[in-house]
């Protein structure tokens, strides 16, 4: 190659990641400066020592982590413990009940007419485009004190007759599930529009039958739009605050309103942002192990950069 | 295809279904129901819910917040948002290989999967420091702005990679030996091309901004109550009354009929576009 061929392949090298850093550069800048460095921070405060006031001082210390374990000058408290497996139950329930509806609703929308699906999926979704606030709000008047589903319960002696069904665990499992259930439908059915029915077909030249038919040749090709709706749905399931706060009330608090609480009503940042590590992790640790499975199964054909 | 499916399991799948469509919609029903009752609770039929809303300047002033938050964010992050989506897609990190290949994904899936709860938090936190040292960035409809354009870029900047993706490079190519310099081959090229996924992207900015409210609610100050915020409030104060569900209703209402006409309205175009030739 020629001395002047080779720097016009660096200069046009030069110039394609010039105009990289011109396009790509401002969007990528903007989040790393408002969200990867004060997530960085917050993490950081973790090792802080609380003032007076809660907010973060030297030296730097791991009390904050022992707090979260339940550790405080008063001795040990299982408090928090039961607050973050509580946090999991929920997540893991709600995600459990939406896959078992959005099994059933992927495969009857699929057997309706093509020009309808489009609708019979909006439908699903529409609800998820009111603001959360109201949807969870939307349930607290059916299951709260002195609403519908709470007079049917005192009928059947489910709830005491003084008693809503919210607050409550079932208010907050059903709150979560109703606010997720999208997130596990839309990918499941973009998966099972792919289906290769041949297999079906297949499978029933076979003699399988029933579930088993569906077992063996319609599940396995439904895995990564499952597990996609398993990360949608039980992440932030987990980390959830309105439905919590809402539906939940002080007997049923999950992590994000243990977490939102350091930071409003009693302030100690260091505390809070100790628990928001321990909710990362937690988080991360779901998101690893969800990168095995499918990595196992043999999904994560979705469009990635 | 879907005709190996027995009439026994299509039965049985409407019959899980339909209810399931109908639970989806009946606490929303229910809102719109308890809305005209005169008190909370009660049966009846009355405007007093409404009225108590069209007296209270509070909700106009929420309402108008909502409305320029939702607008602001989603300009700025259409334009953050459709660069890099269109960067991404056309250039490659130099002579970077393996991890240092992917920063810029890791960046931009960074947004979507940090829970909401450590997003909010994490920006209350920062503009708390910035503002304690500088004076800039007080907590209010500025830092709302600045948070949801962060969660609301990535999701347009795939959208538009997403688009720019499935295209022929070679257009690229043509539109170069034509003379084209970078510049116009963005806009008389990528532009028009990506045009679907920017106002798709800019649409979708406008739902999640109205659709948030924890990142919201974290990064407000006292004087910036937008209507979730404000809703958050009056329930917590006073629990269940007809002006939150009437304000609900009228929430509700609103992205029922744009959903629906947005619905229609790319029907109706895709019908017409089936209609001229190719």
């Amino acid at each position: 190659m020629s001395a002047t061929a080779q720097t016009a392949v660096q200069g046009e090298a030069k110039a394609r990641s010039l105009r990289l850093w011109i396009t790509a550069g401002p969007g990528l800048f903007w989040v790393v400066l408002f969200l990867l460095i004060p997530s960085a921070v917050l993490l950081g405060i973790g090792f802080f020592t609380a003032d007076d006031y809660g907010t973060p001082v030297l030296p730097l210390t791991t009390t904050p982590f022992g707090q979260v374990a339940g550790f405080s000058p008063l001795g040990w408290d299982d408090g928090n413990i039961v607050i973050l497996l509580r946090s999991l139950q929920q997540a893991l329930v709600a995600t459990l009940v939406s896959a078992l509806l959005a099994y059933p609703i992927v495969f009857f929308i699929m057997t309706r007419a093509a020009a309808i699906r489009p609708l019979l999926l909006l439908l699903i979704i529409l609800p998820s485009w009111t603001n959360q606030v109201v949807r969870t709000y939307a349930w607290l008047e059916l299951m709260g004190p002195n609403a519908p589903l709470t007079w049917v319960a005192h009928a059947l002696g489910i709830v005491p007759v003084h008693l809503g069904i919210a607050p409550g665990a079932f208010a907050v499992t059903t709150g979560l599930a109703y606010n997720y259930l999208p997130y596990m439908i839309v990918p499941l059915y973009a998966s099972a529009e792919r289906l290769d029915w041949t297999l079906v077909e297949a499978g029933r030249d076979l003699y399988a039958k029933g579930f088993g038919l569906f077992w063996h040749t319609v599940f396995p090709q439904t895995v990564p739009g499952l597990l996609s709706g398993v990360i949608f749905v039980a992440i932030p399931a987990f980390g959830d605050y309105v439905v919590p706060q809402l539906l939940g009330g002080d007997k049923e608090l999950m992590i994000g309103s243990l977490v939102a609480n350091q930071f409003t009503e009693t302030p100690d940042w260091p505390y809070g942002a100790a628990l928001t590590i321990i909710m990362l992790v937690f988080t991360g640790a779901g998101l690893v192990a969800f990168r095995l499975l499918t990595r196992k199964l043999g999904g994560a054909d979705e469009a990635t950069i | 295809m879907s005709n190996v499916v027995p009439r026994g399991v299509r039965a049985a799948l409407s019959g899980i279904s339909w209810p399931v469509y109908i639970l989806l919609y009946t606490p929303l029903a229910l809102v719109a129901y308890y809305s005209f009752a005169p008190a909370p609770n009660q049966l009846g039929h009355s405007l007093h819910g409404y009225g108590v809303l069209m007296r209270d300047g509070s909700v106009g002033a929420a309402l108008r917040r909502s409305l320029i938050l939702a607008f602001a964010s989603a300009v700025v992050s259409t334009a953050l948002g459709t660069l890099l989506g269109y960067g991404l897609s056309r250039f490659r990190v130099p002579n970077a290989r393996g991890i240092a290949a992917n920063i810029p994904s890791l960046i931009i899936y960074t947004p979507i999967i940090m829970p909401s709860l450590v997003f909010g938090i994490s920006e209350l936190i920062f503009f708390n420091f910035v503002h304690s040292y500088t004076g800039l960035l007080g907590a209010g409809l500025s830092t709302m702005v600045i948070a949801h354009i962060t969660f609301q870029v990535p999701y347009i900047a795939l959208t538009v990679f997403a688009r720019l993706a499935g295209l022929d490079q070679n257009l690229f190519e043509a539109s170069h030996d034509l003379y084209a310099n970078g510049v116009k081959s963005f806009f008389f090229l990528t532009v028009p091309v990506v045009r679907p996924a920017i106002i798709g992207g800019f649409l979708l900015a406008i739902t999640l901004s109205i659709d948030d409210f924890t990142i919201s609610f974290f990064t407000a100050g006292p004087g910036s109550v937008t209507l979730p915020i404000y809703i958050y409030g009056a329930i917590a104060r006073k629990g269940i009354s007809p002006e939150i569900n009437a304000l609900g209703t009228l929430m509700i209402g609103t992205v029922m009929v744009l959903a629906i006409g947005q619905f229609a309205f790319t029907r109706i175009r895709e019908g017409r576009a089936k209609l001229i030739p190719e």
